[in-house]
This record gives C-alpha cells, structure tokens and sequence, in this order.
C-alpha cells in the first residue's frame, strides 16, 4: 500500500513534469507577442514649455555681480543673425567639424562662463537637448560673398517700447519658438545688456509678459455670438 | 535747439492722452486701450506669417514666412506641422534669402551670335513655339524633349506631361529625379507593384532601433534626424549608422558599422541568412503575404550608348532562396564586406528580434547604385521575412532628395515610361489618361524613349535637336559631364533653360526664361511620407520672371493646344491640380482636395473619406485593403508581396593598379544640390565656400597632404584640382576619398563615371576609381 502511494506520488509528478514541460515547449514555439503599447506621439518643441528649464539658476542669477567690462549690448547679438529670429551663426572657429554638440558645442554653450580666448562670456543655449547644433548653427569661413544679395533685413524690435502703459510689464515682442526659455538670453552674465532682466528669480515670466506673436492669421476684432439672437 | 509746433502740439496731445488714460485705469483698473496698445507694438514681431512647405529637400519641412512690404523677410518652422513640429534646418531657416541674390534673372534672353540679348516674354515665348513646331516637322516628334526636376511643382509637372505626351506625342519626358530617385521606384515596384513608402514619419515616434543604411542624415535629412536624436532623449532608442565614411551620423549613432563600398548587397543577403538560420522567420506572415522571386543576374552597368535589358522574374520557393543565401553566411561576408561576422550577426539580432521595432532609412547611397534596385529589394526582405512592415514604428523608409521628387515625378509620372496614373505601355493607362487629357489616345506612344543619361546620349548622337530644361543644373550634375556639356555646344542642337539665376546649364543655352521660384508663385510639393502640400503666392516675382507652369502653358496654346490648355491665369493652378486629382481617384492613391491642402500642412494620400492614410498595406489604417487579412499588399496581382532573391556583383569600376581609390561624391548640410540659391545665401557661403576633397588622415600623412593643400584627382575620364580636407567634415575610409558636388568651379562630376543600374537606369555617383596626388 505504501509502495503503491510512493508510485503513485511519483507518477502525478512525471505527469505534472510532462504537463508543464509540454505547455512551456508549446508557447515557446509560439510567436513572440509584440506589446501593442499606446505611445502617443511627443510633440518636439511644445510652445509653452521651457519657460521653468533654468529657473533653478535664478537665484544664482540674482546673485551673481554684473561684470560691467564685459557686458554684451544688443547691437552684437543682432549681428550674426541673418534677419531677427534666424539662429546665429558661429562667430569663432570650431574645433571639430564632426562631433555632435553634446561632446563640443554644449561644454561651454550649456551652462555659459566666461572665455578668456573671447573675453567674453559664452552665451547660453535656450534648447541644449538639441545636440545636432550645426543642422541650424554654422561657422563662417570667409567674409567673401559667392553673389551680392537684396535680401531685406527688417529692423528688429526695439528695447524700451514695449509697455503698452507706462510701467506695465513689456509684452514680448519677438517670437518665442525655439527660445522659449527666457532665462537663457535674458539673465545671467552673458544677457545683452539692455535685455537683462532685473527681477530672474521672478521665474514664471509669462505671469505678466504676454507674447505678442501673431500666428499665421489674424482672427480679426473678436464678436461673441449672441445664441439667443440667432 | 529748435522744436517744431507739431512736435510740442504731438506732446501735449500725448501728455493729455497719458493723463486721460492714468486717471482712466486708476478708476477702472484693467482697461485696456487697444488703439494705443496696437500702435506700439513692434513690427518685429507681428509679421505675417504664411504656410509653405520648405523650398529645398524632400523631408518637406512645414515652414512659416514672415512677410512684410511685399518682401520676404524671416522664417521659421511651422509648429503644427507634423513633419518638422517647428524646427528647420540652417538652409530652411534661411531659404527666403535665396530669393534676393543680386544677379536674380528677370529678363529673358535669347542668344544671338554667340551673345545673349534681352527680349521680351512674349517674343522669347513665340521663339520657342516657334522651334518646337519646325523640329518636329522636320526630325518628327521624338526630336523634342523636356528635362525637369524633383523641384518642379506638382502642376509644372503636370503640363509638362500632359503637353509632351498627351498633346506632341513624344515620351521624351524625364527628370532629374531620375539621378536621385529612379532606384528606390524600381525597388518599390518590383517588391510591392506601387511606388512610394508604405510607412511615414511617425513611424520614428515608434521605433526602437533605427538601422541608417548609407545615409548621412545628420546633414541630409537634419530635421528628421533630430527627431531620432530626441526619440533617444525620450525613450533611448538605438541608432546604427552604417556606412562607407565616418560622417556626423556616424559620431552621433550609438553604433557606427563602416562596410567596403557595393557590398552592402552581400550584407543585406547576411541579414536574411542569419535571421533565417535562427528562425527569427515570422512564418504565418510569410506564407500568408510574400512570394519568393528571382530576376535575371550579370546585367551589365549601361556603359555603352543604346544599352537595354529587361529583367526576366521567376518564381522560386522558400527552400531554393534558403539555398541562395548558403553563400552569404556572416563569415564569407566578413572577407568582402570588411564588416565582422559579429557586427552583421548584431544587426541581424536587431532585425530578428521579435520585441524590437526596427525602422530602416535610406537614401543616396543605396539608389545611387549600379544595383540600386536590387539592394532596395534586399532591404525590404530583411523587413518582409521578420513581418516588419506596415505597422508603426516597422518601417523600411526610402528617403527622398528634392521637395517634391515623390510629389511631382513619382506621383505625375514625369518619366519616360509613366503617366500621371500608371505607365505608357499599358493600353488601359494610355485610356485613362487620354480621356482625362482630352486628347486622342493614339496620341500617347505606348513605347517609352530615353532615360535621364542615355537622352542626353540622344542629344550628343543627334535624335533629340530640341530640349527644354526646368528647375534643374545638368550642367553640374551629370554623371561624365564632359561628354553631355559638348553635346548641348553642339550645333543644330536647340537648349530652353527655365531658372532663376545663371548657371553652368544657363551658359549652354540658346533661350533662357527667367522663373518665378517657390513662393513667387502657387504650387504644391509632395514629400517623401505621401504628404502633398500647398504654398500660396506670398510676394511678387522679380522682374518677367514667369512661374513654369504658366511658360509651359504659354507655349502649349501657341502650339494649338488651347483646347487642352484651357486653364485661365488667374485660377489655373486650381484648375490644374483638380484636373490632376482625376487621375488618381480611388482608395489606392485619392489626393486630397485643395480647399484640405490650404487649411493644414499636407495631406498623406491615400486620402480616402477626408482621411490621410499614414500606413498602407495595413487594413486597419488604409481603406484600400480588401482580403480580409491584417495585411493586403494589393499592388501585386495575387496581394503577396516579394521576396527577391538578388546576389552580390561588383562595381563596374573598382580601384586598380593606375586607379587605386575609390571615389565618392555626395552633399553637405550648407548646400542645397548644386548650390546656385544656397551659394546664394551669405550666412551658407560663408560657412562652406568651396569644395574640397577628404582624405583618409593616415593615408594623407603618407602622401604629406595637409588641409588646404591642392590635390589632383584623375580617373579615366579627366583630372581636376581640388583643395584637401583631412580630418574636417567626413573620414574616409583607407582607400577612399569622397568629394561634394555643388561647386561649380570645381565641377567633380566631370570626372564620375556614367554607369548605372540596368532596371531603374540611376546612375551610380558614388563609387568609381580614382587617382589621387598631391600637387
């Protein structure tokens, strides 16, 4: 009788084994299961994003004394772009022709400081986790045109006008996209001059500078639909 | 100092205005005075901003430019387009620039005793209908033929077909597109029986590992490669660059797998040997939508004049592809790939593994090939036999160079064999088309003429006496152009060229037009995700300046046809594309409607039911799939798609003795083909002003070649001068030098080699041997 459990224990487990072994070699010879997963498409370069990505320097840039020899005015930082708006050029020589902007450009472009090379602070990059810096950004290797050109450069806005009531807070008055992160151009040492901001720690700028960044059409003078009217 | 009364009248008036408004907002806080506010905003920032896909490559970036007093002034990305989501590369960001080069053609000029002299439109119009008439009456109609571009408008395309085919009756219709695109057609035809990708550009949304087979993208195509690089950001994707030279890709990839060149073929036949020898086949996937095909081998290269061949397809199984592959294990490749057994087995994994979604992309490097055709149809069985198509983020994805390249000749069918729906030799098609053309359909020839090189092999021999050539540089950009650049020079031969500045192709021409360029004018682009996309006028041409669509029409109602060419200037380009859209009705290649085109950026066609298609072949994304099954390849007869057995062959010209280095010629991100807008372009030129040539640094160590240093590059067809690059943009590897074409000072091409691959007739541009010495 004994004997007979023991056999009989051992041949449920053969069974179980052979069960078990039979149903793991069945699923694997099964196709592999490719996980549908939901991935919603990330948009590139969301518009209102941004504004918050330096702010953890803002006190740092309250802080930091204002090198008067070494400030940059805003006529230099108009003067390698091709029109207002356009990424500016490289106006020193580069290095490395090939490597990505993370190994090169964003050493010193990230985060800024000074270049005694330069004498001059290096500015600060409002996108670094774009790292193809020269798909948009290129050095100039001559001064030579290939042909003259017409092109029309428009005046850029002006500094100081932008108040639409005396002391209220200037709008905008350049588009925002690709430099949505105020921080970068308008704190900190290498901050044009008459660009820098007085209050950085104040991070939420959009609270009180409004853009005025007129899209593709103009939606004209604003009439509430009146449905009970109609 | 003197102050005028206006000045202190203005003064006062707004001292009184301040008071008012100070004393207005201290007793209503908030109000806003709107005039006042208005008037002192900055222009700077409220331009009018306008949609238009970008002017220059084919990834066909959504661009907004800023508009003011009638000129162009500033651009940027478009935020809505789903393409570039507001980011542009530096040539798009400047592309406006390339309007206003000082020595813009406005006039036309014709040239009289060797010298050209201004005339009129009208005049310059009559000459050239004029021409056309007597040539044909003189050397019959298969003496006339256009040459047009991957740049031309869907509806410059159109006339032109519709003129030439439809209404003279000659297939002497062909494009530039031709050098650029002709390979990945074949590629598609041959392995789904339609053209164009199956995926788009969300698929990079999607993917895990992108597999770059001799694509430089992070120069070539910026913008979509920086979508890899942020998708890497985001979720740590993989991007392998595989390629001949150690570029930008090459630093930015996670892996960077350099192989000999042509034996790219050898590796892609590894791939499917190893995924097959592992059983990473996806078998219910095979045997449900693939069939195994194989095509006649030892083509030849088209090196001589009047070179034909047809490929012969036939049936094959499983079992005897299987065999096929026995001589492609990892480690016979490794001995002529120079890539390891290892690297093919890593890529192979990658492809084989069932929990990976793999995108393949694609461009110059594998069309521009003496096999293009064969190497685009082994890519797509890496993807067919694991079952990696057609869903998102599986996507083999053939790049395209130029805007509308797929928009334009793909889909308008400016080839010599196609018509807008279908191809000439097909009597059906020839119906279709007629009718929609209004013309007879004896009139369409069922038999094609002349590709790209062997027409310009026309004009040197004399069959062709009259060619025009639109939106294009052939003087810059033929392969052996030496050849093609006497025969235009030669005499009774009669050369229209349609452009916007003075080119090497202007300098051989006896009529030039000036053109109306991009937004000077109304057009669409088709880009290479099946994305068609609209641009209004937005400024005024300079000068006479005339849009190509309305030279062709012009001519085509001086030369009878102004029954056909019914279109009124005012609409015709609306005309035009609705006349166009008949062509492809249907669930397989419906376009979008142009009231669609003008609200959003782009369209992907299949546009069924007010819907853009985003994956075909997919019956849960594409209405036109009808079997039932998750997948229908329904552009074959029995909804299979192939598989196709194609082997290793070498190039038709390999390093020797004499010529011991392989020559490669290619792009740079600054410059946009042959560079007459992008040269044109202050912040481009300066940037990249002159050619060169890139040496291996080992290699220019030992010759004592430093940058900047003259270099003479001679191959059997010629010698030139160029300065040397070690060590700068791109490394080649040992044996290698690689060159850009877009100068053309130093015009490279003259010294290419004019072979090409015998079913899509692209000319190989990278690979031919060469000397090098230092000089």
């Amino acid at each position: 009788m004994k004997r007979l459990g023991i056999i009989s224990l051992f041949v449920i487990l053969f069974m179980a084994f052979i069960a078990v072994w039979n149903i793991s070699y069945q699923s694997g010879m099964e196709e592999a299961y490719i996980p549908v997963e939901n991935t919603n498409p990330i948009s590139l370069i969301p518009s209102e994003t941004g504004v918050f990505t330096r702010s953890k320097y803002a006190l740092d840039y309250v802080n930091m004394p204002v090198d008067e020899q070494h400030q940059r005015v805003l006529k230099n930082y108009y003067k390698n772009r091709a029109f207002h708006g356009a990424p500016p050029s490289i106006p020193h020589p580069v290095e490395d022709e090939r490597n990505m902007g993370d190994n090169s450009c964003l050493k010193c472009h990230q985060n800024g400081g000074f270049v005694n090379k330069y004498d001059a602070y290096a500015p600060v990059t409002p996108h670094p986790e774009m790292i193809n810096c020269r798909q948009c950004h290129v050095p100039e290797h001559t001064k030579q045109l290939f042909k003259e050109t017409n092109f029309y450069k428009a005046d850029p806005p002006e500094v100081g006008v932008n108040n639409a009531l005396q002391g209220s807070p200037p709008v905008i008055p350049h588009q925002i996209q690709m430099h949505e992160n105020c921080l970068a151009c308008h704190a900190g040492p290498s901050a044009p001059k008459e660009i820098r901001v007085s209050h950085p720690e104040r991070v939420n700028c959009r609270q009180c500078h409004a853009s005025n960044n007129k899209e593709t059409e103009d939606i004209g003078i604003f009439k509430r639909t009146n449905n009970n009217e109609q | 100092m003197y102050t005028s009364l206006t000045n202190r009248r203005s003064f006062i008036k707004k001292m009184a205005i301040m008071s008012a408004m100070t004393a207005a907002a201290t007793m209503f806080p908030g109000i806003l005075f709107a005039e006042e506010q208005e008037e002192k905003l900055p222009k700077g920032g409220n331009l009018d901003w306008k949609k238009a896909p970008c002017r220059f490559c084919g990834v066909g970036c959504g661009v907004l430019v800023g508009v003011e007093n009638g000129k162009a002034v500033a651009v940027k990305g478009d935020p809505k387009s789903p393409v570039n989501k507001g980011l542009c590369c530096v040539k798009g960001y400047h592309s406006v620039m390339s309007i206003y080069g000082k020595d813009r053609l406005t006039k036309p000029l014709v040239k009289k005793n060797g010298k050209y002299v201004e005339t009129s439109m009208k005049e310059a119009l009559d000459l050239i209908a004029s021409k056309m008439k007597t040539t044909i009456k003189d050397h019959g109609k298969d003496a006339v033929s256009i040459y047009g571009s991957g740049q031309w408008t869907i509806p410059d395309g159109y006339v032109a077909s519709k003129l030439f085919k439809g209404c003279i009756g000659t297939n002497n219709v062909e494009a530039n597109a031709r050098l650029c695109m002709a390979s990945a057609v074949t590629g598609f035809l041959t392995s789904f029986g339609l053209d164009e990708p199956m995926g788009c550009y969300e698929d990079i949304d999607h993917a895990d590992v992108f597999i770059l087979w001799g694509n430089n993208m992070a120069e070539m195509h910026p913008v979509l490669f920086s979508r890899l690089l942020d998708q890497r950001l985001k979720r740590g994707v993989k991007i392998i660059d595989f390629a001949t030279r150690t570029t930008r890709t090459s630093m930015a990839a996670d892996k960077s797998i350099i192989f000999q060149p042509q034996t790219d073929l050898a590796v892609a036949n590894a791939i499917c040997y190893e995924i097959i020898k592992n059983g990473w086949v996806n078998k219910s996937f095979v045997e449900k939508h693939c069939s195994f095909n194989k095509g006649l081998t030892n083509m030849g290269y088209g090196l001589e004049d009047k070179y034909k061949f047809k490929d012969k397809p036939e049936k094959i199984d499983f079992e005897a592809y299987k065999t096929f592959l026995e001589d492609y294990t990892p480690e016979k490749v490794e001995r002529i790939s120079g890539v390891s057994a290892k690297d093919i087995k890593y890529m192979a994994a990658y492809y084989g593994d069932p929990n990976k979604k793999v995108m393949s992309l694609w461009c110059m490097g594998m069309n521009q090939h003496t096999r293009g055709t064969w190497i685009n149809n082994l890519v797509y069985n890496i993807h067919l036999l694991t079952g990696k198509i057609s869903t998102p983020g599986n996507s083999p994805f053939s790049l395209t160079g130029q805007p509308s390249a797929c928009g334009t000749v793909r889909e308008v069918g400016t080839l010599t064999h196609k018509l807008p729906h279908g191809v000439v030799m097909k009597k059906e098609h020839r119906e279709h088309a007629a009718k929609i053309w209004d013309v007879p359909v004896e009139n369409i020839d069922p038999k094609p003429t002349y590709h790209t090189v062997e027409m310009f092999r026309a004009l040197d021999r004399g069959d062709i006496k009259f060619m025009w050539i639109q939106v294009t540089n052939p003087m810059v950009t033929m392969p052996k152009l030496k050849r093609y650049r006497d025969a235009c020079k030669k005499e009774g031969r009669f050369i229209v060229v349609s452009d916007i500045y003075p080119t090497p192709t202007t300098d051989i021409a006896d009529v030039i037009l000036p053109s109306a360029m991009w937004i000077e004018r109304e057009g669409m682009y088709g880009n290479s995700e099946r994305r068609t996309q609209y641009f209004e006028q937005m400024i005024q041409p300079s000068g006479e300046a005339m849009s190509d669509t309305w030279q062709i029409v012009e001519v085509a109602k001086r030369l009878g046809y102004e029954k056909q060419f019914y279109y009124k200037e005012e609409t015709h380009i609306e005309e035009i594309y609705n006349e166009y859209r008949r062509h492809h009705e249907g669930k397989k290649h419906a376009m979008a409607p142009l009231e669609v085109l003008k609200t959003q950026p782009g369209a992907q066609w299949p546009y069924v039911d007010g819907k853009s298609t985003k994956w075909r072949f997919n019956s849960e994304y594409d209405p036109a799939c009808s079997n039932g099954e998750k997948f229908h390849f329904y552009g074959k007869p029995d909804g299979k798609a192939v598989i196709w057995q194609r082997p290793y062959e070498p190039a038709p010209e390999v390093p020797d003795k004499d010529y011991p280095f392989w020559l490669c010629t290619g792009r740079v991100i600054e410059h946009w083909h042959t560079g007459s807008m992008t040269r044109r372009i202050p912040v481009l030129h300066k940037a990249m002003p002159h050619a060169y040539v890139e040496l291996n640094p080992e290699e220019a160590k030992q010759m004592q070649i430093r940058t900047g240093d003259s270099v003479k590059l001679t191959t059997k067809r010629g010698e030139i001068i160029l300065p040397a690059s070690v060590n700068e943009r791109g490394v080649p590897e040992k044996g290698q030098v690689f060159v850009p074409f877009f100068d053309e000072n130093m015009l490279i091409n003259d010294i290419t080699l004019d072979a090409f691959c015998p079913i899509s007739k692209q000319p190989d541009y990278k690979k031919c041997s060469v000397k090098v010495e230092k000089v």
